[in-house]
């Protein structure tokens, strides 16, 4: 009896490790400087997207859709194409939302949330976030996949959010999956793809 | 002698305007027979859908907008929950007609006056069944009468196609809340507006199928 619970104990943990392992002192090393030398080239990035919402009482997660297209140092643009119309432009400190056409601003400086929502997912197309120290960072790998979680030291941020996670493409080291977690039921999960790293982008891309 | 006539006529003109505009909701509609003494709505009552909106919410020429989450709990209660568009959930209720729960709410919307409107307009909104006690007509509906704690309830169902386009929340003299609702199968409503009569609030919503 004991042996098979040591088994059991043994093939259940045994499957926890093949899902996901903490990465090694030299992995994580050798993690950030792949990602630091291929975010260091990317220029421009843009890629289509899709996001899941997943609250745990629903039968099914709310799935949106549309394309991001970033620019260095820190153009950003959200653009949700279906099931509606609603971009969101990050520049000069400034958020500019346009909502069907219905066109609005927000000061960042109102709106720190976003503001270091933005610097993360700058930071994550850009390498500089593993020296965040607003975060305490895990490592994880998978198979084909590298993971980095954050987790918020600030209270104020951990009201919001739980903990969030980078999900990256082993061979090209960037980012292709970003997962909001609330709480243990629910979280935002957004799916990277089609990028383009280094195509021309006007500047004039990101009016709203 | 002239002038105080004059006086008095304007008086009595000033007072059949308080009057009239005193009069209650139903001053334009003729009394009708009884045909029912309950409705049931049917916008919010099955358990098995996900009730997904896109939300514009003006508040005194404020904008706010995101996602408007309601699905049934069980026989009573609504889970009703309001996100940004990217997801980041601003409040997260629990509604019944008796009961509510706030399980959580972003700071920057924990104001006692508003989520006690929010409330009063979400638990109008999921409402599930009316007693009706008095019944109306105009040209286009059949209304309804159904008392609401210290308000009515006036119900509007289309004599056309027997749809409830528009409740009417009202104190003995004045609006105070309008819904209306859009729908073509009268299962769900695809669009759906709340207007507040005595704030400068209206919150409209619209339904969207996820991809």
């Amino acid at each position: 009896m004991k042996t098979k619970i040591a088994l059991l104990i043994l093939f259940i943990s045994g499957n926890l490790f093949a899902q996901e392992q903490k990465m090694t002192a030299a992995e994580i090393a050798s993690f950030k400087e792949d990602v630091n030398i291929v975010s260091k080239k990317i220029k421009t990035l843009s890629t289509d997207f899709v996001q899941y919402k997943h609250l745990d009482f629903l039968s099914k997660d709310i799935e949106t859709s549309g394309k991001m297209i970033f620019k260095e140092p820190n153009l950003l643009q959200w653009q949700y194409k279906k099931p509606y119309n609603y971009s969101v432009v990050f520049k000069n400190g400034k958020i500019l939302i346009n909502d069907e056409g219905k066109k609005s601003a927000v000061d960042i400086g109102n709106s720190k949330i976003f503001s270091r929502i933005n610097k993360l997912i700058i930071g994550s197309v850009s390498g500089n976030m593993f020296d965040d120290k607003e975060f305490t960072i895990s490592y994880f790998k998978l198979k084909g996949q590298n993971i980095a979680k954050f987790v918020p030291k600030d209270a104020t941020l951990k009201k919001y959010i739980k903990q969030i996670e980078l999900t990256f493409d082993k061979e090209e080291a960037t980012v292709e999956q970003v997962k909001l977690l609330e709480s243990s039921e629910d979280y935002t999960r957004i799916v990277l793809k089609n990028k383009v790293i280094n195509a021309k982008i006007d500047d004039s891309v990101f009016t709203n | 002698m002239q002038k105080s006539t004059i006086q008095f006529l304007l008086i009595n003109c000033f007072l059949a305007i308080i009057l009239i505009s005193c009069g209650s909701v139903t001053k334009n509609y003729t009394p009708k027979k009884l045909d029912k003494t309950s409705y049931e709505v049917p916008y919010f009552k099955d358990s098995k859908t996900d009730y997904v909106y896109k939300t514009n919410i003006t508040v005194y020429g404020h904008d706010l907008s995101g996602i408007f989450i309601a699905k049934k709990i069980n026989d009573t209660t609504h889970r009703v929950v309001f996100t940004t568009e990217f997801g980041n959930k601003l409040l997260d209720f629990e509604i019944s007609e008796k009961t509510f729960k706030v399980n959580s709410i972003v700071s920057e919307l924990d104001r006692k006056i508003l989520v006690n409107t929010l409330r009063d307009d979400f638990r109008l909104l999921l409402k599930k069944e009316y007693q009706i006690q008095e019944q109306f007509e105009n040209e286009s509906d059949d209304i309804y009468k159904s008392a609401y704690g210290k308000r009515d309830n006036y119900l509007f169902i289309s004599k056309k196609d027997r749809k409830l386009e528009k409740v009417i929340n009202s104190s003995k003299t004045k609006e105070k809340i309008t819904l209306l609702f859009n729908s073509e199968n009268d299962i769900f409503a695809e669009k759906i507006e709340i207007i507040h009569q005595n704030i400068k609030l209206k919150i409209e919503l619209n339904y969207f199928k996820s991809e």
